[in-house]
């Protein structure tokens, strides 16, 4: 089996020849310290955006490299180009949300454009653009079938509160119900188009990531996340199905309280399982692994920055144990691979799910 | 108190207009405004910070029931500031250097207001020497840290650091918390306390202010 179809099969809950690997996300810092143990010439880490086109070009080069040394099945692309410089420490999207950088991680949504009802009246929502799809053309280009195109996709809880600012969303949800769900509509509907494009430009895997629990608990109830969010998701799910896709959700957080609904959306797989929000992967795999593909769970908050190569093997180890049989598991972080992640251990993450993960008889 | 009890339902159920009615109908009958904000006004938000505590509701829930504790508190603190009436204590909140983060934060700092504590909220990407100036400005008794990140939560030791060559180290205390940290790391950094949600940082706080 290829990587592409060794993916499809584990979210189909069959048994592919070995369970597969993906990284769901990583930054500049493990790109170039992993990749520094398979080639030369990269820079000292620093955000992309600080980089000439000869580093950019490189960093890229290494990210796919990554994936084809390490074996990693599939390849996960995002927007790009879709953000203009403010100033120094501001980017806006083509929403009109102004972010607010960090050298910590992703910029952080801080500026809303859609705050009150009366802000719709005069808001035009952006159309796709093509030509925010090149990861995924590269992509596609580079590993030509062989490995599982990803996609990431806010969902509609991230890109409402992007908009609304999420205390507002959250108030909005009591004081004026329509107004949110107007919201949700603009951003699905969006959403339902750009899916038409990666649909053409070879899309495999949607994944729908709409962060929406803490460690404690999800943001919103149950009820409010039937309401909300689940209908505009399941749309997006729908249509991936319906054009041969398959379609994963990813959240942070304990997401107990709303896997029932999870389940009822029609996804094909769950992201990342964050330890320690308690969505520990043999309870998880018990309770639905028959019809859900539980992807991650490799924790990268502890584990990953600090400790040992050997420990990082055991818990893959444990991870395929817990989950693989049968199907339904691919080997993840519990979120990404960030700054703070030491490169060494990400590729003994890398090494034992080729170890460990050979099918079983 | 029947008023009070049902100014302490209507602080939960989020009913802000309702909450200032009652409020007001308080201050009319000459019901002691110490009285309608803990019997009335904090009830309503320690009982829902229990349910917070225990998933029967969730952050919309708080925000909502937060907002009409405010709206109460609005009209009764001209009267608590006149009456000279104590606040139970100061806390500077606020997310550390590099995280922007806030939503975290910002409902600790509901709990606390609601748990009738002063809160200064210094809000997102905050330096060591902001928290120590803002608890020698407001007097404050306690920082609270927050932090999202693995990669932040290390500036949470250069407040600690920041605090004690200040020379409040020996007044003020450090509660730390968020989604990378955990109670070995607030002792390792020498914090004096850490809370794992934000309703349990209400108890926190209690504890380090007994």
């Amino acid at each position: 089996m290829n990587g592409k179809e060794r993916i499809l099969a584990a979210l189909s809950i069959r048994e592919p020849d070995r369970v597969p690997l993906y990284i769901h996300g990583i930054n500049e810092a493990p790109i170039i310290g992993i990749g520094r143990q398979i080639t030369d010439g990269l820079p000292d880490p620093k955000e992309f955006r600080e980089m000439n086109d000869q580093e950019k070009g490189k960093l890229l080069d290494t990210l796919f490299l990554i994936h084809e040394h390490f074996g990693v099945d599939g390849f996960t692309s995002f927007e790009i180009g879709h953000e203009a410089e403010v100033d120094e420490r501001h980017v806006a999207d083509d929403w009109g949300v102004v972010y607010t950088r960090s050298p910590h991680g992703l910029p952080v949504a801080t500026g809303h454009p859609v705050r009150e009802p009366g802000d719709l009246a005069t808001f035009t929502p952006p159309r796709p653009n093509r030509g925010h799809l090149v990861l995924l053309d590269l992509g596609r280009e580079r590993f030509k079938g062989e490995k599982a195109l990803f996609w990431l996709m806010r969902g509609a809880f991230v890109r409402s509160w992007r908009l609304m600012g999420m205390e507002n969303l959250m108030v909005q949800m009591f004081d004026n119900p329509e107004f949110v769900h107007r919201v949700a509509r603009m951003v699905t509907d969006y959403s339902l188009e750009q899916l038409d494009m990666l649909i053409d430009a070879g899309l495999d895997v949607l994944v729908v990531e709409d962060d929406i629990a803490d460690r404690h608990s999800p943001l919103i109830s149950p009820a409010k996340y039937r309401e909300f969010i689940k209908p505009y998701n399941m749309e997006l799910v729908e249509k991936a199905h319906l054009k041969g896709l398959k379609a994963v959700t990813h959240s942070d957080g304990n997401l107990w309280p709303l896997l029932d609904i999870i389940l009822e959306t029609g996804y094909d797989g769950l992201n990342p399982l964050e330890p320690q929000a308690g969505m520990e992967l043999k309870k998880v795999k018990e309770y639905c692994g028959d019809r859900l593909c539980l992807i991650g769970n490799i924790d990268c908050v502890d584990l990953l920055p600090h400790g040992s190569p050997a420990e990082v093997d055991e818990a893959v180890r444990l991870a395929i144990a817990d989950a693989a049989d049968g199907g339904g598991y691919i080997v993840c972080d519990s979120n990404s691979l960030h700054p703070g992640v030491d490169p060494l251990n990400c590729i003994a993450m890398f090494e034992a799910a080729k170890k460990y993960g050979k099918r079983r008889a | 108190m029947e008023l009070l009890k049902e100014i302490a339902e209507k602080v939960e159920a989020g009913r802000q207009n309702e909450v200032k009615a009652l409020v007001e109908s308080g201050i009319e009958r000459g019901i002691a405004v110490s009285d309608i904000l803990n019997g009335g006004l904090v009830a309503g938000m320690n009982s829902i910070g229990i349910k917070f505590r225990e998933n029967e509701v969730f952050v919309p829930e708080v925000l909502v029931a937060a907002r009409a504790m405010k709206a109460g508190l609005e009209i009764i603190k001209p009267i608590l500031l006149r009456e000279k009436v104590r606040s139970k204590g100061t806390i500077v909140m606020g997310t550390v250097l590099g995280d922007l983060h806030d939503i975290g934060k910002n409902i600790v700092c509901y709990m606390l207001q609601g748990a009738g504590y002063d809160v200064v909220d210094i809000g997102i990407d905050a330096p060591g020497e902001k928290f120590v100036q803002a608890a020698k400005e407001s007097g404050a008794q306690i920082i609270g840290l927050s932090s999202l990140l693995t990669t932040t939560m290390v500036y949470m030791k250069d407040v600690v650091d920041a605090l004690r060559a200040s020379g409040l180290g020996d007044r003020v205390k450090v509660m730390v918390g968020g989604a990378p940290v955990t109670q070995s790391f607030a002792d390792e950094i020498g914090a004096h306390g850490y809370a794992s949600d934000a309703a349990s940082a209400v108890d926190v706080v209690k504890r380090l202010l007994a």
